[in-house]
């Protein structure tokens, strides 16, 4: 109960800060940053998101509210398309090819790199000068998440960071201890697998991600901590490591886990097998471990918040020899200005709708995700969440992948890695050899070099 | 489109708005037809061809300058190492699914129904209802069906092992292949039962009544006479499902998308993961401009069979 009245409260004063601001606006007064185009900004906004769990639509609505509220002469038409991000990708790349262009689309900040070289979106510096609140809490980190040849791309408000979560109920039965709180070293993730399956029946011990149908969740939660966890790297001086001493390593550790069959078989050939794991781990307590996104944790949460916080422990990811932990962050998912809207700069208001230090901290609580500006931290609900201030906090161990353009193909190249070894289609070695000429066709010959 | 009808104009050429008033009942009963099949197919597939010549893409750099790559693509399919492999998993959910699953399936169904209608068994229609249910459901549908059946954890197949102690199989991890052979098989005989029903109602029964009293036995009676007027529209079923068997991906997408690793892969579901998972439109086209000429090569091949036959 007490979160409806919250959410209550919290509408009444986003309204009163909307005739603020409205207010503002009308005395023409140059303080709130929309800048160059104020008195002209009219005409409709269309934007366009996907959300099958069905929690961003309110804090949609009441960016558009504030905006519509701001300019009387704007309308803000909101597609909201209940389809998961990937198949949102898909139909909206076709919809761009077409000419049928949304003003604001929402997508994953790592496709950044690969929608800019394609022309289809607008980069935001021009506003950005406009608008104080970015040089003043959005921190550096945050900034060069979105930030491509030089431009600044998008604005974020939710960043992905991801946990090693356990089964502290699984474990116990296991003999590992109800005590455990993180594996040693990636070996160690292997043993407490192992123990998983010879002592508890009916439990998946591990779920490790592989194959086109793990999608980027093959590559991110998965191969490429792994990569780091063996001193590897995706990148070097711009070009694409191919094979590697550490790339054999993360194959050989796929043969390992498919081979004792550790992780299931399922994975390589259900769709979106995410869905099935994360429930398994967070509500069924059918599955022990499994590297994921942060934000599956609010799902459980709301389902059930105390078996959740009583079964479910989370840690960072092990190095291989027992370094300093780490996570792999990203920009989470973000709000894009296209390059072919015809109404860029009302556009453009509905992304600093959107993005106030409010809706940012209130839908980050929500769906857990450290947030991107650092004021939104400081609201008082969210600090008073050890998580939210623990996912927060393992940003500051967290690597990132830097945005490419190329990113999407390179994903490809891993799946199909990952797959050959896990299926015993191909020993380590072989696939990492084939690893080499795939990310060679996939990128260009010249962008790619050997270790 | 009466063969005559050309014939003979030729001779006397008469001037061609003569020709063409001659033949506008029949150009004016095609026009719906033809341009539906060009706005759909035939068109879709000229861009298609263009496309392969490109390097179109929906993202990156080639998606704001697409070029034209000339043959680049077709070089790259052949030096594709998982080309080789998707072009043999086609060839086995053809021959698996199409040619001998639906294709003798379906035979033996309608020669079982056909003879159980004319002894009058009543549960004969009840039979054919159920056939018919599997192909009447969207594809989805059926994919999901049979996700249900071969799901490791929670599936029928698995269940109905675990009550007699065995079990559980991965279905679709160990025998992927065959997993969607015997699926597409399942969803598709009705529709060569369907032809054959047909067929075999336009046999006249005096045939038979002759055979018999010649003392032939009923094996006799089906190689000598049910078979031989079966055979051109037999041909025809065959053309008609393997066309569709091989441009059909949705429900091997719905069971195991491709997997383990391309252990499923076809080349419909190959064409489709380059165009719209690794969004390489132009790569995408080539393929599927290889699978419309295959197609055009077992069109040709099954025509001149019938043909020569009938």
């Amino acid at each position: 109960m007490t979160r409806t009245i919250d959410r209550r409260t919290f509408l009444k004063a986003a309204a009163a800060t909307g005739i603020v601001v409205a207010c503002g606006g009308d005395q023409g007064a140059p303080a709130g940053g929309g800048g160059t185009a104020k008195g002209t900004i009219s005409g409709t906004v269309t934007v366009s998101y996907p959300d099958e769990a069905g929690l961003k639509p309110k804090y949609v609505q009441l960016a558009a509210d504030g905006l519509r509220a701001k300019y009387s002469g704007v309308d803000v038409k909101i597609d909201h398309q209940k389809i998961g991000s990937g198949d949102f990708y898909t139909k909206l790349l076709l919809a761009l090819n077409a000419g049928d262009v949304p003003d604001v689309i929402h997508v994953g900040g790592d496709k950044i790199g690969e929608l800019a070289d394609a022309g289809h979106i607008e980069p935001l510096d021009g506003y950005l000068k406009q608008w104080e609140d970015w040089s003043k809490v959005y921190p550096d980190a945050v900034k060069s998440g979105v930030t491509y040849q030089g431009k600044v791309w998008a604005i974020p408000y939710g960043l992905d960071t991801r946990f090693l979560f356990y089964r502290k109920d699984v474990l116990d039965k296991a003999g590992v201890g109800a005590t455990w709180t993180g594996p040693k070293n990636v070996d160690d993730i292997l043993e407490v697998a192992k123990a998983v399956k010879s002592k508890v029946a009916g439990v998946i011990p591990y779920a490790l991600y592989a194959g086109p149908a793990g999608d980027s969740g093959t590559a991110n939660h998965a191969f490429i901590p792994l990569l780091w966890a063996y001193g590897g790297d995706l990148q070097k001086d711009g070009k694409w490591i191919g094979d590697s001493p550490a790339l054999r390593k993360v194959l050989d550790y796929y043969g390992r886990t498919y081979r004792q069959d550790l992780s299931p078989k399922e994975i390589l050939t259900t769709a979106k097998p995410w869905t099935a794991m994360r429930e398994k781990l967070g509500l069924k307590g059918e599955l022990a471990l499994l590297f994921e996104g942060a934000w599956n944790y609010g799902g459980w949460v709301t389902k059930d918040k105390a078996a959740t916080e009583r079964n479910v422990g989370y840690a960072l990811f092990p190095t291989a020899t027992g370094g300093p932990s780490f996570t792999i962050g990203g920009p989470g998912t973000a709000w894009y200005v296209t390059a072919k809207s015809k109404n860029k700069d009302a556009a453009w208001e509905f992304v600093k709708a959107f993005n106030t230090k409010e809706i940012v901290a209130k839908l980050n609580i929500e769906d857990p995700h450290p947030v991107a500006r650092t004021d939104s931290a400081e609201v008082a609900e969210f600090k008073a969440d050890k998580y939210l201030v623990d996912s927060t906090e393992s940003l500051k161990k967290a690597r990132f992948v830097p945005p490419d353009a190329n990113f999407g193909k390179v994903i490809g190249v891993i799946q199909k890695a990952t797959a050959r070894v896990a299926t015993g289609e191909m020993s380590a070695d072989d696939a990492a050899k084939r690893y080499t000429d795939e990310l060679r066709q996939a990128v260009g010959a010249d962008k790619v070099i050997t270790q | 489109m009466i063969p005559g009808g050309g014939g003979a104009a030729a001779p006397a050429r008469p001037v061609p708005r003569d020709a063409l008033r001659r033949q506008a009942p029949y150009l004016f009963g095609l026009a719906p037809a033809a341009i539906l099949l060009a706005a759909f197919f035939v068109g879709p597939a000229l861009w298609a061809a263009y496309a392969s010549l490109t390097n179109t893409a929906l993202v990156g750099i080639d998606a704001a300058r697409p070029r034209f790559v000339g043959l680049a693509n077709y070089e790259r399919l052949l030096g594709d190492p998982d080309f080789a492999n998707v072009i043999r998993n086609s060839v086995v959910f053809v021959v698996g699914s199409a040619v001998v699953g639906q294709f003798v399936l379906g035979l033996s169904l309608a020669l079982l129904i056909d003879h159980a209608e004319r002894r009058g068994y009543r549960l004969a229609t009840l039979a054919y209802a159920a056939v018919l249910l599997a192909w009447v459901n969207p594809t989805v549908i059926a994919g999901f069906l049979w996700v249900a059946m071969f799901d490791f954890y929670n599936g029928s197949l698995n269940t109905g092992l675990a009550l007699a102690g065995a079990g559980p199989v991965d279905w679709l991890g160990q025998f992927p292949m065959l997993s969607v052979v015997i699926a597409n098989t399942w969803r598709g005989a009705a529709f060569t039962m369907l032809i054959f029903l047909g067929a075999l109602k336009t046999i006249p029964s005096d045939i038979y009544e002759a055979a018999r009293v010649d003392g032939a036995n009923a094996w006799r009676r089906f190689w000598d006479h049910t078979l031989p007027s079966l055979r051109p529209i037999g041909a025809l079923a065959l053309l008609s499902i393997t066309m569709s068997t091989f441009g059909t991906f949705i429900l091997i997408q719905t069971l195991t998308n491709g997997g383990p690793g391309t252990q499923t892969e076809v080349i419909a579901l190959y064409a489709f993961h380059e165009a719209f998972r690794s969004y390489a439109i132009g790569y995408g086209s080539a393929i599927a401009v290889v699978m419309l000429l295959i197609n055009f090569a077992f069109a040709i091949v099954y025509l001149r069979w019938s043909r020569a036959r009938a």
